[in-house]
């Protein structure tokens, strides 16, 4: 008699799989998992203590308290609004960029692409307190302003607002979007769009018709990869936002390092996570993804 | 409580902290940083500031500290402090005595939270660490903090009572106070003439051009101060009222701040007139802008750094000998000299020789000891009712 699953261990491949998804299953465990099973533990905790592991008796006082912070909700939604004029604009810009460097950069696509990452080579708050400099009061396109004529007065809105904030997450996140929308783009048989244009599809039919349904795949992972850690962004709007620019993370924030209410902040936390994801999966049924796919 | 990410200050006036050296005439106390005794008979917050049971408490151990050379001490010693604090500089004394001994910052804090939360979950397993007033009580209610045996401490005598008073709980000694300063409002006198009330940082006129700390706690306390609160007795009427002030104060200026350096950045680009500040920003300011440092009617606040030594700390003994440095004249020289902020050291206030600090310590107003708060401690009730006012007070300004 076989002993089932015996075969599976005896397969090679199947080995070879387990042993190379071994290291990755353990990180994101160790990482990703556990913080989370963390936090959504600690959000039940009556209150925090020395003891972060032992036992204790489950309460919703924090998620009550965090549903009854004044503003909280019309924040949140604020900030999925802002995430989500974010990832649509970047998603959108980085197109082009990621068709660009598929089809038309040629043998220099490379240098294009390292071109492209080199704002990585600087810290994150280096280049968003760059825009800091861009448009202070007394910045780049101020100074220019008013030093041309063009204005009397320096525009104090273009710093510490949420439209400061819109922008600069759209300029950090589309080098991001780029690469899934490229890596998608680079699979595409280039002879489809020969076929195509055998059979008298104009460029634009072309990109209609079989590029960008065949990029669409991309397209949704570079959507979801900026709107999802956008939501709960607070180091860009705490740098360029200002008072105006806040968002449902620096509460968040606020919970953890100003006050000593972590399971307020980890209620809050669980609280944005919960809404995001049912974000995501009714959109993702509303813009049913197969059904773009033709599939 | 106090973000510092530190700006190197330049020489320059100071320290109306330093004013206090001149305030205080008697012998004993001569030149030494002795606000707190001055206030203890003037402001009804320092009650709260000076142990009550203090009278009764009976008089310190003779001194013994150990005698073994420095050279000959060796070991590990952690400290969990503010961010910019691991300048050796604010250590030198040890630094320079205890060859032997590895010193290491592994996490660094941004806020009073910060330090308390790592303390008081585990997540920091710090030898030393370094509160503010304000939460002191919890960590000496929470079982958090070692009794220091100062009779181990051989420059404790340069402490003057009333700064040991201030980590002093039940009559033990749970905290060894360190570097204290004053929050007022620091201005530029070219935008607006005068400032001589804390409700300048409320007041319309100044809208776009004030920057407050981004601090709930810190908030309460400006309120209070306007108001003539009782800052230890806030009600929650109280707190609606500062709630709805603050959000009007957030939502016609910029932005606040979280760490000095923006506050001074915020000057200098022109942008803020007046703001919340500790007088190291003052200092720093100076040269560069026609600036003045508020002696608000209410008074200004003042708050004192200790350091403890936390429970069940395996490097007691090393943890004593670094603190006991930390009092050392060297260290205490550069805190004052290069960062302008007030030393718990006597000796260091006294010897200080700079004409600019001079003219600081003695002439700005011999008076401000007469009208400065002191922070007083926090219970954690309203600790959480005053933090979250600030954070619905920022939600409604965003809205």
């Amino acid at each position: 008699m076989i002993r089932r699953g015996s075969g599976r261990t005896t397969d090679p491949r199947r080995r070879t799989f387990l042993g190379l998804a071994l290291p990755a299953t353990l990180a994101l465990t160790l990482f990703l998992v556990a913080p989370l099973v963390l936090m959504v533990t600690l959000s039940f905790r009556p209150e925090l203590t020395s003891d972060l592991l032992g036992p204790f008796a489950p309460t919703l006082k924090h998620y009550e308290q965090a549903a009854s912070v004044g503003g909280s909700w019309q924040l949140l939604q604020t900030s999925a609004v802002m995430a989500f004029v974010v990832a649509i604009v970047a998603t959108a810009l980085a197109y082009p960029i990621a068709y660009f460097l598929a089809f038309r950069a040629g043998s220099k696509a490379g240098l294009y692409l390292i071109l492209l990452l080199v704002p990585f080579w600087t810290s994150y708050l280096l280049r968003v307190m760059a825009w800091k400099l861009m448009l202070g009061n007394a910045g780049v396109i101020n100074s220019v302003l008013v030093g041309t004529g063009i204005i009397d007065q320096p525009l104090t809105a273009l710093l510490y607002s949420r439209a400061t904030v819109v922008v600069t997450l759209i300029y950090v996140w589309i080098p991001f979007a780029t690469l899934p929308i490229l890596a998608v783009l680079g699979r595409i048989d280039v002879r489809l769009h020969d076929a195509a244009a055998d059979l008298y599809a104009s460029p634009f039919q072309q990109f209609r018709r079989v590029t960008l349904p065949l990029s669409l795949p991309g397209l949704a992972a570079a959507f979801l990869m900026v709107f999802i850690p956008t939501i709960g962004e607070y180091v860009t709007p705490l740098l360029v936002g200002g008072n105006a620019g806040i968002m449902f993370g620096n509460v968040i924030q606020d919970y953890f390092t100003k006050s000593a209410n972590w399971p307020l902040g980890s209620a809050l936390s669980v609280i944005m996570l919960g809404v995001t994801l049912v974000l995501v999966v009714v959109g993702l049924r509303v813009v049913k993804p197969r059904r773009l796919l033709g599939q | 409580m106090f973000a510092r990410p530190l700006t190197p200050p330049r020489p320059a006036v100071l320290l109306c902290v330093l004013a206090m050296v001149s305030a205080c005439s008697t012998p004993a106390a001569s030149t030494a940083p002795t606000a707190p005794p001055a206030l203890a008979t003037t402001t009804p917050t320092t009650a709260a500031v000076v142990p009550t049971s203090e009278p009764t408490c009976s008089p310190e151990g003779a001194a013994n500290p150990d005698t073994t050379p420095p050279d000959q001490v060796k070991g590990n010693l952690s400290v969990f402090d503010w961010s910019g604090y691991e300048d050796p500089g604010f250590w030198t004394d040890f630094n320079k005595k205890y060859k032997n001994v590895d010193v290491k910052f592994p996490a660094m804090g941004a806020s009073d939270a910060d330090i308390y939360n790592g303390i008081k979950t585990g997540t920091n397993t710090s030898d030393v660490f370094h509160p503010y007033t304000g939460w002191l009580q919890f960590y000496v209610d929470e079982g958090l903090a070692e009794e220091i045996d100062t009779t181990k401490l051989k420059n404790w005598d340069k402490v003057p009572e009333s700064f040991k008073a201030l980590g002093r709980f039940n009559c033990k000694q749970y905290f060894v106070p360190w570097d204290w300063g004053f929050s007022s409002i620091v201005y530029r006198t070219d935008k607006i003439p005068k400032i001589d009330s804390w409700a300048a940082l409320l007041d319309p006129a100044y809208n776009g051009h004030i920057m407050m700390w981004d601090d709930g706690p810190g908030a309460v306390t400006v309120s209070s101060y306007i108001h003539g609160w009782d800052e230890t007795a806030i009600t929650a009427d109280q707190l609606a009222q500062a709630k709805t002030e603050w959000t009007a104060v957030l939502k016609a200026n910029p932005t606040t701040w979280a760490g000095e350096p923006d506050l001074i950045a915020g000057f200098k680009t022109g942008d803020v007139w007046a703001g919340y500040a500790w007088q190291s920003a003052y200092a720093t300011l100076l040269p560069d802008l026609p600036m003045a440092y508020a002696d608000p009617k209410e008074g200004r606040n003042s708050w004192v750094g200790v350091y403890g030594i936390r429970k069940g700390s395996p490097n007691y003994d090393l943890a004593l000998r670094f603190l006991d440095e930390k009092l050392g004249a060297a260290t205490g020289e550069y805190l004052v000299n290069t960062w302008y902020f007030g030393t718990s050291n006597a000796d260091v206030i006294a010897g200080i020789t700079d004409p600019t600090l001079k003219k600081a310590f003695s002439v700005n107003d011999p008076s401000i000891l007469q009208h400065t708060n002191f922070t007083p401690n926090l219970t954690a009730a309203q600790r959480d009712a005053w933090i979250a006012m600030w954070s619905e007070a920022k939600i409604a300004a965003g809205s």
